[in-house]
């Protein structure tokens, strides 16, 4: 089967006037035509299957909603290709929206002044969804959130988590063949979080359904994605799945340690003591980062048992969170 | 997917419009508030007119009636951009904010779902007011009645309700390139108060533009020669519906144009 969506080389660049200071300089600006060109997105290639939950991650500003826009045909690339469903969104923009959904965290997309249900009754119109399916559609909701109290409630009454959880319900309704979901979980509760995920997945399942999911979460992407994506400056960095992401930067795990005596004098003892290894130290811990490819952490726990009295410790994995942090550094470097 | 055609939108515009009136029902207070107000605006309106008139019982060749029939007629003509194209006073601040971006993904024109998403209920308040004061300069005229002139009427009715939307439309379409379009859009909305004037009264320079850059004279004037001097129409007013239309179609063309070229900017 083919691809869902293919995005072949694809560069978005944009005119930005070069802006001058002060009040000449605004004047200047009037009838200046110096421009530069700005490259949001700089050749990208991927190409992901039916059914795939991708998280797309970048600091801000890498390109990613960017990116985003060009599949849904908002915007058109400056050069490469994007086939979504088989159809080049930009040229076909109505027939494109008809098999996607899009959710912007903070932004709904309901009828403001309108309860649920009505905006999903206009949806189901717009959309011409036949009432088998909405039925079945509403029925699958019933049973994987309790949508009874959302459903006559207006959306400007709702909290900012019954809102997103009803504009992910509203993109989901029709069916679509892809649903970009833009930061899901900004600002939300760790509870509503985890209800969203939970939403997010079951569907997935339930319906095949395509997510290309942009967070700063790292709990969405451990929740979430089997894939990510890492986008900076335009550039991509990465695009494998978490696993590989972990194994790619070496399976490093951060030994935490409190030892009697003083900490600066320790750091600089035992960075000699374990050359292989970085130490660093904070308010309460000293801590070890151990590269298990070249040390063992039991090696290097008895190593410094012999020279110094261990009062407390403990061992922490290296979360995604750390490894993206890295990637972004050493991408940005 | 189905074709989307006329049947298909009209059907959206209505059970939107139902669910529009039905929630705005729901704010009692804000509802009988402007409707007031609008009524109070169309009296002042109204009475500064007479105090005018009883001053000079006729401007230009133009007796009061003629001018009350002017004035109706651009009253009935504003209405539609009034209750139907309101949200365009809205456009500059979802341009401003970004949040213009969410019209864009749905299957259907752009155009049509944002204007869909407001109703103004108070341009009804002035429909009546302006049919009220039509129908009384026409009874006080003597002008007779045959269904051929309804038709005209009519006819011209919605000539200038293109024009003014079409006027409304390119300056608030404006947005998509100018930050402060505020200015055009109240520019333009200020100078549809000249429309109820018959323009001969103007110097030719005022003329010119009102007929040719500006083309306010087609919301009321034009169109209302053909009943109060029908032996002295101008070309121009028998083919002011063909320019509607065409004002109508280059605004939608400007509007649409803006907002693809707009969601190409900003995240």
């Amino acid at each position: 089967m083919a691809p869902i969506i293919q995005i072949q080389n694809v560069t978005k660049e944009f005119k930005v006037l070069n802006r001058r200071e002060g009040l000449k300089g605004s004047l200047k600006d009037l009838f200046s035509r110096d421009y530069k060109i700005v490259r949001a997105v700089d050749h990208v290639s991927m190409s992901i299957e039916q059914g795939e939950i991708v998280g797309y991650l970048g600091p801000n500003g890498a390109g990613k909603s960017t990116t985003i826009k060009m599949m849904t045909g908002v915007l058109e690339p400056s050069s490469g290709e994007i086939l979504v469903n088989g159809n080049v969104p930009y040229k076909n923009r109505a027939k494109n929206a008809q098999e996607i959904g899009v959710v912007f965290g903070q932004r709904t997309q309901l009828w403001w002044a309108l309860p649920l249900v009505e905006s999903l009754k206009l949806l189901k119109d717009i959309y011409q969804i036949s009432d088998k399916d909405y039925d079945e559609m509403l029925s699958l909701y019933r049973s994987l959130v309790d949508i009874e109290e959302l459903l006559h409630k207006p959306v400007r009454q709702m909290s900012l988590g019954q809102r997103t959880l009803s504009d992910i319900l509203a993109a989901f309704l029709h069916n679509p063949k892809i649903v970009f979901l833009d930061e899901p979980t900004i600002g939300l509760d760790v509870s509503m979080k985890a209800k969203i995920r939970t939403l997010i997945h079951a569907l997935n399942q339930k319906k095949k359904t395509t997510v290309i999911l942009t967070t700063h979460d790292m709990g969405d992407v451990d929740a979430l994605c089997q894939r990510i994506v890492i986008i900076d400056k335009g550039k991509m960095l990465y695009d494998n799945d978490i696993e590989h992401l972990k194994r790619f930067f070496g399976s490093y795990r951060t030994l935490k340690l409190r030892l009697s005596g003083s900490r600066d004098e320790l750091v600089e003892q035992i960075q000699k003591e374990i050359p292989e290894c970085s130490v660093s130290s904070d308010e309460e811990w000293i801590s070890v980062l151990v590269d298990e490819e070249k040390a063992k952490v039991m090696d290097v726990l008895s190593r410094l048992q012999q020279h110094h009295k261990i009062r407390d410790m403990k061992l922490e994995e290296i979360s995604t969170e750390d490894v993206i942090k890295k990637i972004y550094e050493e991408g940005t470097a | 997917m189905k074709r989307k055609g006329l049947r298909f939108y009209l059907r959206i515009y209505r059970k939107i419009l139902a669910q529009d009136l039905k929630s705005k029902m729901s704010y009692r207070a804000d509802f009988i508030i402007s409707t007031v107000g609008m009524i109070f605006t169309n009296i002042a309106g109204f009475i500064s007119f007479w105090i005018l008139f009883r001053n000079f019982p006729s401007i230009n060749g133009w007796n009061y009636y003629e001018i009350l029939f002017l004035y109706g007629f651009s009253l009935i003509s504003l209405t539609p951009v009034q209750c139907l194209f309101d949200n365009n006073w809205s456009l500059r601040m979802y341009v401003y904010s970004g949040d213009f971006i969410k019209y864009c993904f749905r299957p259907i024109n752009l155009f049509f779902y944002f204007q869909s998403e407001v109703f103004d209920v108070k341009g009804l308040g002035q429909l009546a007011f302006g049919i009220g004061t039509l129908v009384f300069a026409w009874c006080k005229l003597g002008l007779g009645f045959s269904v051929l002139m309804l038709l005209k009427v009519i006819i011209f009715l919605i000539t200038a309700s293109l024009v003014m939307i079409a006027l409304q439309n390119a300056a608030a379409a404006s947005c998509f390139w100018i930050q402060n379009s505020f200015y055009i859009l109240d520019f333009v909305t200020k100078f549809k108060d000249y429309a109820r004037y018959p323009i001969t009264i103007f110097s030719p320079v005022f003329r010119f533009i009102f007929t040719f850059l500006m083309p306010i004279a087609f919301i009321a004037y034009y169109p209302s020669l053909v009943i109060l001097r029908p032996d002295a129409v101008p070309v121009l007013t028998w083919l002011s519906p063909l320019l509607g239309c065409g004002f109508f179609w280059l605004s939608y063309k400007l509007w649409m144009f803006g907002a693809l070229k707009y969601s190409g900017t900003g995240s």
